[in-house]
């Protein structure tokens, strides 16, 4: 099971699709959180940073609060420019800039971190 | 900055998230066959080239801050890039791209992003206007202290009154001037923004069966990249 994060539902589609996995799609970072609380455990997860309510680095944050979800492995997809950011202290193995990625990019990163 | 031009900047953030959102949906459609299969790539084409421009747009915005570092750049190897990533879409509109490289100094003063902007945003503009089995011509060569980058079409003559406003100097916006049928002269606006910002010198040469639009680097003091 794979986790898609993002408020816009067309494009958090394409990214579930091009996973080729299962997957839950989430349009918030709250709804994803009590999925997460509830016991739900995803392989991987591809996180829009600007969602509506909590955004995406407040998820980040929670997510690394917690010993069993803090090495969920993390791909950022967001139009944000994040050239040159280390990211890996929240946990993000990628960043997918929505303006330029390809399905085979999503594909990789599921192959690598999801794969089994 | 004016409200009308900041209007255009909050409305280039809008559209950015709808223009990924279809670039995707093009991407994802699976299963077309080979004479459909152009369509789709122009599908993606059209709105990674509406990426693009809205990008630029919401980079005029981030020039007020000085954002954006000047450097020594490689002119040549950046032409190279723009050509790289264009050379499709002169392939699919069956236009002729000709590129002669006379400079001997080679490395600019310039931000390479901004620069690759303003050539990408001159092509096209050269493609646009440029007829079936056409071709436009990309010329860089030394003037002075200068480098010039000259790019040339063959289209419909250019305005006077737009003529008059590159020659002062500056674009100011991207809806004042009545561009040559089918433009707004976006792209124009924008490269004239970048290339003030690198202080470079933006301008036009009409002909009679066409235009050519030009930019004039500073050459930098540093002989090689190599050096950095």
């Amino acid at each position: 099971m794979i986790f898609v994060i993002d408020d816009d539902e067309i494009m958090a589609e394409c990214v579930a699709k091009a996973t080729h996995k299962n997957v839950r799609i989430f349009s918030n970072a709250i709804e994803a959180m009590n999925a997460l609380s509830s016991g739900e455990n995803p392989e991987m997860i591809f996180l829009d940073i600007l969602l509506s309510g909590p955004d995406g680095f407040t998820f980040l944050n929670e997510l690394m609060s917690y010993n069993d979800t803090m090495k969920i492995p993390v791909v950022v997809v967001s139009s944000l420019d994040f050239s040159g950011k280390d990211l890996r202290n929240y946990g993000v193995v990628g960043v997918l800039n929505k303006d330029e990625m390809l399905p085979e990019e999503i594909k990789k990163y599921v192959d690598e971190y999801a794969g089994c | 900055m004016d409200s009308e031009v900041d209007g255009i900047l909050v409305a280039a953030h809008e559209l950015k998230s709808p223009l990924a959102v279809l670039r995707q949906l093009a991407l994802s459609l699976d299963g077309m066959d080979a004479s459909n299969e152009h369509i789709r790539s122009e599908m993606v084409s059209v709105s990674e080239r509406a990426i693009k421009q809205v990008n630029d747009l919401t980079k005029i915005r981030r020039l007020e801050d000085g954002l954006f570092e000047m450097e020594p750049v490689a002119v040549r190897a950046v032409c190279d890039d723009v050509i790289k990533e264009l050379s499709y879409l002169f392939r699919f509109n069956q236009r002729n791209l000709f590129v002669k490289y006379s400079n001997h100094k080679r490395i600019v003063t310039a931000n390479r992003e901004l620069l690759y902007s303003v050539i990408y945003n001159f092509l096209l503009n050269a493609m646009h206007y440029s007829g079936e089995e056409t071709r436009s011509e990309l010329l860089v060569k030394d003037d002075h202290d200068f480098v010039k980058i000259m790019i040339r079409d063959y289209g419909p003559a250019l305005p006077t009154d737009v003529f008059k406003e590159i020659k002062r100097g500056f674009v100011a916006k991207p809806t004042s001037i009545a561009m040559r049928p089918g433009s707004s002269g976006l792209g124009l606006y924008i490269a004239s923004k970048f290339s003030r910002y690198m202080h470079a010198n933006v301008g036009a040469v009409r002909h009679s069966d066409g235009t050519s639009f030009y930019v004039d680097l500073p050459v930098s003091k540093q002989t090689t990249l190599w050096e950095m």
